[in-house]
């Protein structure tokens, strides 16, 4: 290699000889950054979620509890030495047990959360998106005070979960919520928000879509200005009325941002644990309760069960795998490429 | 301004492969383009030009074949580490910075003294005419002013080589023009060897010192712009080089003449023996290359006017010509602006001599016309 | 692409699409939609509001079934949260673990969002998936077997675990719209810095990051929010009082039966202004951050 006698920046010394190496080396040499900046991440990711998750499909195979979960039985000897042996109660290998447990109702009520969850995922999901789609057009027009509705529209959104869960908590409480005085001072009986099963998840359904609304509005917000203007002048002049140029050109144009939202909202949604847990904390008799927090009270209530807890977490993951890959199939054929 | 030291650059074998495509977008490019050369890559939109200069500047890989730049072996170098400096088509400033930090960027990555940097601005400046907004953004300047900006950016360095790819694509047709001329001086004065891109032929031939042609990732031919006018390698060339175009045609060959219309053209010796069996040609002349002539005149066809343009200074007529043979779309014709036919009139018309180009039917490439 | 200005305002797009002005808007119109905005930002502040007036009344007042707005308005809740509990200490110990998950969080998920928008590198569409599947796996299953990874790297009771926790949750998305955020700014920028002599990484936070403020306020926003007041993992992971951080530690005033309602709408105040000065300071780029990032699946 020549190095010519041109100014400027000196070569770099790291500078790989060309055509020696090869293609493999090539391709480390130009993609070796790429790795480098996603690596953290992803080390983070295996180790905290990849590895446990790996564990969870394991264990869910087996009866680990925090019982029998060492596979040795140690006894100090005199000696200051140790001898271990098997434990006889170690944890084993038990099959499908634990899924025919769950699905069957055996330990934990599976069918009741998993309706709970899917009422509850489809009315927070839906007004939120409605709700936000409704907001996001009102705000996407010029008028006075716009910026002011904005910030005060999107404020519960920096509300901490459990403390907007610790609020409407307050407002529903029976004996002195807002709302129970509010129906007793307008001659009503008040209600016993949490003693049924449905009154329950009222409440937390409804502390769930004020604390989600402000996302979805900020994002179809967002979607809304992408939409290029002249789209709607040229509607206007093709005669179209304020609905039709909303169905026409509003409703496709926030297609990619709806996809993208519905999906991600329906998987926090699905496993939103704070506010079940705090809200209705599963009242009455644990009927208000969604697989997640359902799940965390049969496996970690009393003895840990571990591998009841990995069954509900490959349950609910697959449950969710199977949506995404629904949902995404059904976007395509639509022709949307996600 | 003091001059840079300018190397010349070499392509060989040049190839590019995007990945997922099969067919090279740059296919085994030989090039050499002298130190302190102006050389324009042209060709239609797609046919690979910008990566045959991003590939010298080091931002496109390299599948097959070598880069020098100078004598040094660049093909996998990393762009820093060239000596190049580009203007991009949209110019590619950072927002972020003003115009002399933009400019100047360059150099005070590479460790030169403040004091050095802001001179050698200046300097740039004082050249493009930018020295009332040193301490402007981008966003704050009219799209002339971005596009020297990103000119001063590229000067300032003094680097070996220039590379431009289609940098006055966003300027209004006036400045367009100006510019060109602008930069075309600029970089006689500079002397630094420049690869400039553009799909417009008339910039092309209006810049380069060389311009290199290129269509599906092939190189054409490489010529002076003038020798591109009057000795195009091949029917593509001879097509995309010229305005308005080369009239081209192909026609069968009687008796060691062309049939173009009802009339029949001789053709030289040479070109027919080239044509061979085929029986075959494709017919080139230019709209300058035609003269008026009368029904009944040796060598003369007959054309149809269907719109006569009158420019002042000359005057176009488009025309379809008459007879059965017609193989070509239109025929046009440049005329002296006065007495011009009208629409719908018959003018016979002779190719002058030394006007007329003939190419190969199947291969496209340039016969013997002598 | 005509415009040569390129990310000159990488939000420009916001200014360019917002429908001209309707030339006139029928009063009726207008009451409907201002009446409808109104009553929106009724819902949607009337909780907290609620919460402060109840954190200025004594106890006795709060669990009332009256419904009025003052009663002996005083700061004495405050006063007793903050003096007479460890509220301070739990108060520091968020922000401490609030701020560092912000900084790795922002760093993990630009330079991953920078990588996965800018390099064709072998793996990047899988790491994609893998991002959205890491949302699907319930969190608070996942605490049991984190634990026992933190106890074995010696990390419970540490605010290090804490911080590792929340950036698993917060990365994923933050890098996935950083993304989308920086699929927006021209990649001519960059070409032009690799020319102009910078590295990949110097190319990164000189000339790319420097352009990506509102989805990096939105990253800021989003990884605070989710470390700041988050409950499960630090009942968890936090052993001693000295350790606990705001969300758990207020757990202390829910007893089963008896819970504190003034300390605990008082502290609920408390915890919520720090996040709602963050969100004040992101506010501005929360639309132009977001959706940059939703709009490229
Ligand atoms: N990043 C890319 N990936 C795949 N194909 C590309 C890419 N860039 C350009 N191409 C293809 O390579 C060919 C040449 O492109 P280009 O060099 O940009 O042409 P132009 O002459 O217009 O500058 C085109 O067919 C184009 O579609
Ligand atoms: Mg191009």
């Amino acid at each position: 290699m020549t190095l010519s006698s041109t100014p400027g920046p000196t070569p770099d010394h790291a500078q790989p000889a060309p055509s020696r190496g090869g293609r493999l080396r090539r391709s480390f040499d130009r993609h070796w950054y790429a790795w480098a900046m996603v690596l953290p991440t992803v080390v983070v990711l295996a180790v905290l979620i990849g590895f446990p998750l790996v564990q969870g499909i394991w264990q869910s195979f087996t009866d680990l509890n925090e019982s029998n979960q060492r596979s040795e039985v140690c006894t100090k000897t005199l000696g200051g030495g140790e001898t271990c042996k098997p434990n006889p109660d170690a944890a084993k290998f038990v099959g499908l047990d634990n899924y025919v447990d769950v699905v069957t109702g055996e330990r934990g009520r599976f069918w009741l959360w998993f309706t709970n969850t899917v009422v509850w995922t489809f009315a927070c999901v839906s007004f939120h998106y409605l709700l936000g789609l409704g907001l996001a057009v009102m705000l996407n027009r010029p008028m006075r005070g716009r910026g002011l509705y904005r910030v005060l529209l999107i404020l519960p959104w920096a509300v901490p979960g459990f403390v907007a869960a610790f609020a409407w908590r307050f407002l529903f409480n029976e004996n002195f919520g807002l709302f129970n005085s509010l129906l007793t001072t307008v001659g009503l009986d008040p209600v016993d928000w949490f003693s049924h099963r449905w009154t329950s998840l009222f409440t937390a359904i409804t502390t769930n879509i004020w604390m989600g609304v402000p996302f979805m509005m900020v994002a179809i917000l967002g979607g809304l200005q992408s939409i290029n203007a002249d789209l709607y002048e040229a509607a206007e002049m093709d005669g179209a009325s304020a609905w039709q140029r909303f169905r026409h050109i509003t409703l496709p144009g926030l297609r990619p941002i709806s996809a993208t939202v519905i999906l991600l909202g329906t998987i926090w949604t699905f496993n939103m644990f704070p506010v079940i847990f705090f809200v209705t904390g599963g009242q009455p008799a644990g009927e208000s309760e969604i697989l997640v927090t359902g799940a965390f009270r049969a496996a970690f209530e009393g003895v840990r069960n571990y591998s009841l807890a990995a069954t509900y977490g490959v349950l609910i993951l697959s449950l969710l795998l199977v949506f995404a890959a629904t949902y995404r199939r059904a976007l395509r054929s639509q022709g949307e490429v996600w | 301004m003091s001059t840079s030291t300018s190397s010349s650059v070499t392509f060989s074998g040049a190839t590019r492969i995007y990945p997922g495509s099969d067919r090279p977008a740059v296919d085994a490019l030989d090039l050499h383009i002298e130190a302190g050369e102006f050389l324009v890559l042209v060709g239609p939109s797609g046919c690979g030009k910008s990566t045959s200069l991003r590939m010298l500047a080091g931002l496109e890989e390299v599948d097959a074949g070598q880069i020098l730049i100078g004598d040094r072996d660049v093909t996998h170098l990393r762009p820093k580490d060239r000596d190049i400096a580009m203007v991009f088509q949209n110019y590619a400033l950072y927002p972020h910075m003003t115009v002399a930090e933009n400019m100047g960027f360059a150099l005070k990555i590479a460790g030169v003294d403040k004091a050095t940097v802001r001179k050698q601005v200046e300097e740039a400046a004082a050249i493009l005419d930018l020295a009332d907004y040193l301490d402007r953004k981008p966003k704050a300047l009219s799209g002339g002013q971005r596009q020297r900006v990103a000119m001063g950016r590229a000067i300032v360095r003094q680097p070996s080589v220039f590379c431009m790819d289609e940098p006055l694509s966003n300027l209004d047709a006036k400045l367009r023009v100006s510019t060109r001329t602008q930069i075309a001086s600029l970089q006689r004065r500079l002397g630094t060897t420049t690869v400039y891109v553009t799909h417009d032929q008339v910039e092309a031939m209006t810049m380069g010192d060389r311009v290199a042609v290129l269509k599906d990732g092939l190189l054409q031919q490489v010529d002076t712009p003038l020798g591109l006018y009057e000795k195009p390698a091949n029917a593509f060339v001879a097509g995309f080089i010229g305005s308005p175009a080369m009239n081209l045609g192909t026609f069968s060959v009687v008796d060691g003449h062309a049939r173009i219309g009802d009339g029949l053209v001789p053709l030289p010796r040479s070109t027919v023996e080239a044509v061979g069996a085929a029986g075959q040609v494709q017919v080139g002349f230019r709209p300058e290359a035609l003269l008026p002539a009368s029904e009944g005149d040796p060598g003369s066809f007959a054309v149809q006017a269907l719109v006569v343009e009158e420019l002042g200074s000359d005057a176009f007529l488009y025309g379809d010509l008459v007879g059965d043979d017609l193989r070509a779309d239109h025929v046009v014709v440049r005329l002296p602006p006065r007495g011009v036919p009208q629409k719908g009139e018959t003018v016979w018309f002779t190719v002058e001599p030394g006007g007329l180009h003939a190419f190969d039917v199947e291969t496209g490439a340039a016969l013997p016309t002598h | 692409m005509a415009d040569p200005t390129l990310a000159q305002d990488a939000g420009a797009h916001t200014r360019a699409a917002t429908p001209r002005p309707r030339r006139t808007r029928s009063p009726l119109a207008s009451v409907a939609l201002h009446g409808t905005l109104g009553l929106a930002v009724l819902v949607a502040l009337f909780p907290i509001v609620w919460v402060v007036l109840s954190s200025l009344k004594p106890g006795y007042a709060i669990q009332s079934s009256e419904i009025t707005l003052f009663v002996e308005p005083s700061f004495d809740n405050y006063v007793h949260v903050l003096t007479e509990t460890s509220f301070p200490r739990w108060f520091l110990n968020s922000a401490v673990v609030a701020a560092f998950t912000m900084v790795i969080g922002i760093t993990m998920s630009a330079s991953a969002g920078y990588a996965m928008s800018r390099f064709n590198f072998p793996g990047r569409r899988g790491l994609m998936w893998v991002f959205l599947v890491t949302q699907m796996f319930p969190v608070a299953i996942l605490i049991v077997p984190i634990y026992t990874i933190m106890a074995n790297l010696g990390l419970i009771d540490t605010k290090l675990s804490l911080i590792i926790a929340y950036c698993t949750v917060a990365v994923p998305f933050c890098a996935w719209m950083m993304r989308g955020y920086f699929d927006t700014i021209p990649k001519e920028l960059d070409e032009a810095a690799a020319l102009d002599g910078l590295g990949p990484f110097a190319t990164f936070y000189r000339v790319v990051l420097p352009l990506a403020r509102p989805g990096l306020a939105v990253t800021a926003f989003y990884t605070f929010l989710t470390a700041w007041g988050e409950v499960a993992y630090a009942i968890a992971f936090i052993q001693t009082d000295e350790n606990l951080t705001l969300g758990a530690g207020l757990q202390q005033f829910v007893p089963r039966f008896n819970p504190q309602w003034d300390s605990l709408t008082a502290g609920a105040v408390l915890i919520t202004v720090p996040a709602a000065l963050v969100f004040f300071f992101a506010q501005k780029h929360l639309v132009a951050g977001l959706t940059a990032g939703g709009t490229k699946g």
